[in-house]
């Protein structure tokens, strides 16, 4: 199937992660549900799929914390949808959680680069 | 719309959309319709699941199942009426029981003034003043001087203030044009100040009050209330206290009552010196008010520890002051003499109470604490038998897939409901307790369960739903997902440790049982001695009432009182008529020590020289029907200026004058110089209290004696002792138009309130046991019913064997004998130090008289035979076919 890759290249979700990639997601404007899906899945090179069921739940939790707000629109084909958009706190809960992202991959990939193994790799 | 009560309409409504999407790309990538629609569906999967889990979600998922739960539970009681009415029952009466005493135990022995640093209050007692001295409470009161000496110690106390009421009960007053009645206390001037009270209104007293004996009082909030309706211009009123004009200057503020003992105090005025207003409402003795009286020790004492200060240390300091000052207008002590000891005690609850009500209160709390015990097995126990068979429905719900977490909170929330409605009743049932409790302890402060009583009855309840919760979680859990596929009964309930539970259950309420029982017994026996003491005279038509005429002089006394009784003789039906000084069965009683013959007769070492005195009219023995063993009565022929003559009953004679005559002999206190010629001895009689042992009498001829003040009379009538009171009323209101009757009763029942509190007392501890043989007996037979009933099919296999009846009802019954037995092994050895315990309020029985204990030992044995015979006959009565066929 062309969208979907298959089940031993997907990595599933650290958690608190999908959290940081909605956000993201929105930062360049309001986006339906499925659309947010999509983006996540295209922008990892469809290495994340996001389940719907976690998305939905984590759309709700974001909601009631009030980094998202939303509000019913009109798709580009004129499908009626539901808009999510960046709150003012999310967007500060963005810039926090992603600085954080690149902490943690720095440095777990300061352990994983260094050593045998690396070297084996580039060789 | 609101955020959080986003509808699963809008939530279904997004799910489709996103649906709908995604079918458009898919279609843009080139599906065709039909495909692009099954494509989506299934990447999205379960639709339903989401709007569930949203659902779950919402802020209102976690009431939402709290409410079902809450539904479930009541449904599930609902169904179990018996069960549920019987456990909510046991748990108010053990609950309520328990706060009620709990409430009054409070307040007469923990609770603290509701003053700032209340902790540094102490009251001032000492051991029986010296020689010579009159007291009103011989460990309580303090002279003017004393008094005077301790507050002018700037020692370790920051304040010693001195209050003492202005009448023995209320005093007379007058606000408009109508007298009343109302407490009034006498106090010194740091008495708000030093007991950190503050006013709400006006102000308190300073010291230049207390010197001036200014005439201004201070009026409770209680008082205000009632008598002012909180009139804001209250201060400036003129309030007169027999008749002394006295300005209200302040309210005292919300909460304080006052210092007096379970009362509740109306208005407070500084110390005066005058004789309207002297201390206790007593005429002046040999003129002189308390101030200047040194030998009348009658004000109360409280004072106020320096921070850091100890008790001890302050003693310390004080007591050298005070033993001086105690021997003020009685010469040097004599080296013999025991000199008087101060010592503090902290001023929490009514320390004065201690003795006659804080022994009972505190057995009374055990007792009740047992029956909240027995109260707590039995529900306990109701659970366990209700869950065991309610253990296939469990684990039907474990077979469908119910975590732990979910029978947790359904058990919890059933023990929830059944604490709530028990708690609730509890509560109606302990504000009537506490009353009649209150009415015991004969407090008039307020008496309302406060909030540590509160808390009090909600750690009990919380504990109770943690174990009633989690006792049957167990046997829930016991029996796993498997049992619901088995089908016999012998199967589910052969492998459960419980039923050694349920034994060690049975045996703990058996145990109780008896100990209770055995207490009930001994108060109710001692009750039954009481009521049926001898008083040494017929109390059959005796009728008593106090007058207090307007009296200036000692004729004029002696004339009134003379003619009085004359009066009263000749009405109609009145046998015969007597006054005397103390109203006999009242509590009161005038103690002095006596010489004979002019020196302290000699007595066993130990021995008491005490004697109660009382003055009273010619005919008063007559009248009581006393017999006199030697000598004569008083008789109208006795007057002031014939020789002063008494009378002495028999334990006078054998303690003072044994052996001898006493006919002759003179006698006199060592106080009053008043010295009385013996001319009479009376058989003992009950004087002051029902339950008191004889003590040595002596009686004064109220025409010798030159005090004369109020008086009581005692009248023997035919017939209806009260029937005579309006025409007794008539007669003392022709010679006296203003002059009401005071406490009119009939003798009988002025004795029976001295036994007031002991009847109450033992009434209390014989329900207490009733109640808890009724709680036994249902746990009982709910418990021996539950057991039987799981023993069905094994009856039924055993009589398909070939058992007889006799046989199978023997087996149960041997069963619950075997537990009765140990029960009441443990039992009586329990109740023997109960009975210990109980020595002091006991009368006329002894702690280990064997009625009791064979009769708590009878009853607990019939409680056991009744509740199992019955389950017993009814499992053997079962065909053995039904039986085996149950499941």
């Amino acid at each position: 199937m062309s969208t979907r890759a298959s089940n031993d290249d997907r990595i599933s979700l650290l958690q608190g992660t999908l959290d940081l990639l909605i956000l993201k997601s929105l930062v360049f404007g309001p986006c339906h549900g499925q659309g947010i899906a999509r983006t996540i899945q295209r922008q990892s090179e469809d290495v994340f799929l996001v389940e719907h069921g976690s998305l939905y739940v984590a759309l709700q939790r974001l909601e009631e914390k009030k980094w998202i707000r939303a509000k019913w629109g009109l798709s580009e084909n004129n499908r009626k949808a539901r808009f999510y958009s960046l709150t003012h706190q999310g967007r500060e809960q963005l810039a926090e959680k992603a600085a954080q992202w690149r902490r943690l991959t720095r440095a777990v990939g300061l352990i994983v680069d260094a050593g045998p193994a690396a070297q084996a790799e580039e060789a | 719309m609101f955020k959080q009560k986003r509808s699963a309409e809008d939530f279904a409504e997004e799910l489709q959309a996103h649906i709908q999407l995604e079918v458009d790309e898919l279609r843009l990538e080139g599906m065709s319709e039909e495909e692009a629609r099954r494509q989506a569906r299934r990447k999205f999967g379960s639709v339903r699941r989401e709007q569930e889990h949203f659902y779950m979600q919402g802020r209102w998922g976690w009431l939402d199942k709290c409410l079902r739960d809450l539904k479930h539970a009541f449904r599930s009681l609902l169904a179990s009426p018996a069960f549920t009415i019987t456990a909510v029952v046991t748990l108010a009466l053990g609950v309520g029981a328990n706060t009620a005493v709990f409430s009054v135990m409070h307040t007469v022995l923990l609770r603290t003034l509701p003053v700032k640093d209340a902790d540094r209050l102490v009251y001032l007692w000492t051991t029986p003043p010296p020689h010579g001295t009159g007291t009103v409470n011989k460990n309580e009161t303090f002279s003017y001087p004393v008094y005077d000496a301790l507050r002018n110690q700037n020692g370790g106390m920051e304040a010693v203030m001195a209050y003492v009421p202005l009448s023995g009960s209320k005093v007379g007053v007058r606000i408009g044009a109508q007298p009343e009645e109302a407490e009034g206390d006498m106090v010194s001037g740091d008495f708000f100040s030093g007991l950190g009270v503050s006013l709400q209104r006006g102000r308190g007293f300073t010291a230049g009050d207390e010197k001036d004996h200014a005439p201004l009082a201070v009026i409770s909030n209680d008082y205000w209330t009632r008598r002012f309706s909180r009139d804001p211009d209250v201060l400036g009123t003129t309030l007169y206290v027999n008749g002394v004009g006295l300005t209200i200057v302040g309210v005292a503020e919300r909460g304080f009552e006052g210092l007096e003992a379970g009362r509740s105090t109306d208005f407070w005025i500084p110390l005066q010196s005058r004789p309207e207003l002297n201390a206790w409402g007593n005429p002046l003795d040999e003129g002189k008010t308390y101030m200047a009286n040194p030998t009348w020790w009658c004000l109360r004492l409280i004072g106020r520890l320096r921070p850091g200060v100890t008790k001890a240390q302050a003693v310390a300091q004080l007591q050298p002051v005070f033993q001086a000052a105690a021997y003020t207008g009685l010469g040097t002590p004599s080296p013999g003499d025991k000199k008087p000891v101060l010592n503090l005690v902290d001023a929490k609850g009514f320390p004065s109470y201690g003795e006659e009500y804080g022994r009972p209160l505190r057995l009374l709390m055990g007792l009740v604490g047992l029956v909240l015990l027995i109260a707590l097995t039995n529900v306990a126990m109701l659970l366990m038998a209700r869950n065991a068979t309610r253990q296939r429905e469990f684990s039907m719900k474990l077979a469908l897939g119910a975590g732990r977490g979910d029978f947790l909170r359904q058990l919890l929330t059933e023990s929830l409901l059944l604490v709530t409605a028990g708690g609730l009743l509890a509560w109606l049932f302990a504000i009537y307790a506490t009353r009649a409790l209150g009415a015991w302890a004969q407090i008039e402060s307020s008496l309302a369960p406060d909030g540590a009583v509160l808390r009090f009855t909600a750690a009990v309840l919380a504990v109770a739903v943690v174990l009633f919760g989690a006792v049957p979680l167990r046997t829930a859990l016991a029996g796993g997902p498997s049992l619901a596929i088995k089908t016999s009964a012998v199967v589910s309930g052969a492998d459960t440790g419980k039923t050694r539970m349920g034994r060690v259950f049975v045996v703990l309420q058996m145990t109780v049982c008896v100990v209770l029982l055995v207490a009930a017994g001994l108060l109710i026996r001692t009750l039954r001695d009481l009521e049926n003491t001898p008083l040494g005279f017929s109390t059959d038509g005796l009728v008593v009432f106090g007058v207090k005429p307007q009296i200036h002089s000692p004729e004029q006394g002696r004339e009134f009182y003379c003619n009085l009784t004359a009066k009263l003789q000749q009405l109609p039906g009145v046998e015969s008529v007597g006054v005397m000084m103390w109203r006999i069965g009242s509590w009161s009683s005038n103690n002095n020590e006596m010489l004979v013959d002019g020196k302290l007769p000699d007595v066993p070492s130990g021995g008491s020289r005490t004697v109660r005195t009382n003055v009273v009219g010619p005919g008063f023995f007559r009248t009581l029907e006393v017999p006199m063993l030697a000598g004569r009565e008083f008789a109208d022929s006795d007057t002031v200026s014939s020789r002063h003559v008494g009378i002495i009953n028999e334990e006078f004679a054998r303690r003072f004058l044994p052996g001898q005559n006493p006919l002759g002999h003179v006698i006199d206190t060592e106080r009053r110089n008043f010295p009385i010629t013996i001319v009479g001895v009376v058989k003992n009689h009950k004087y002051r209290s029902i339950d008191e042992e004889p003590i040595p009498m002596a009686w004064y001829e109220y025409a010798q004696i030159p005090v004369i003040g109020r008086m009581d009379v005692e009248m023997r009538v035919h017939g209806e002792p009260l029937a005579i009171l309006p025409a007794a009323r008539k007669v003392v209101q022709q010679m006296d138009p203003d002059l009401p009757l005071i406490q009119p009763m009939t003798q009988r029942a002025q004795y029976d309130l001295t036994i007031s509190s002991q009847v109450l007392f033992a009434r209390l501890a014989g329900f207490f046991g009733l109640l808890a043989v009724v709680l036994v007996a249902a746990g009982l037979y709910g418990a021996l019913a539950y057991r039987v009933s799981r023993r069905t099919a094994e009856i039924g296999i055993r009589m398909a064997m070939g058992a007889r009846r006799g046989q199978v009802v023997w087996m149960i019954l041997k069963d619950s004998l075997v537990l009765t037995a140990i029960g009441v092994a443990a039992g009586v050895p329990s109740a023997m130090l109960v009975g210990r315990a109980l020595a002091s309020s006991l009368y006329g029985v002894t702690p280990l008289d064997g009625t009791s204990y064979a009769l708590a030992v009878a009853g607990v044995v019939c409680v056991a035979l009744a509740a199992s015979a019955l389950p017993a006959s009814r499992a053997a009565a079962v065909e053995p076919l039904t039986a085996l066929r149950t499941e």
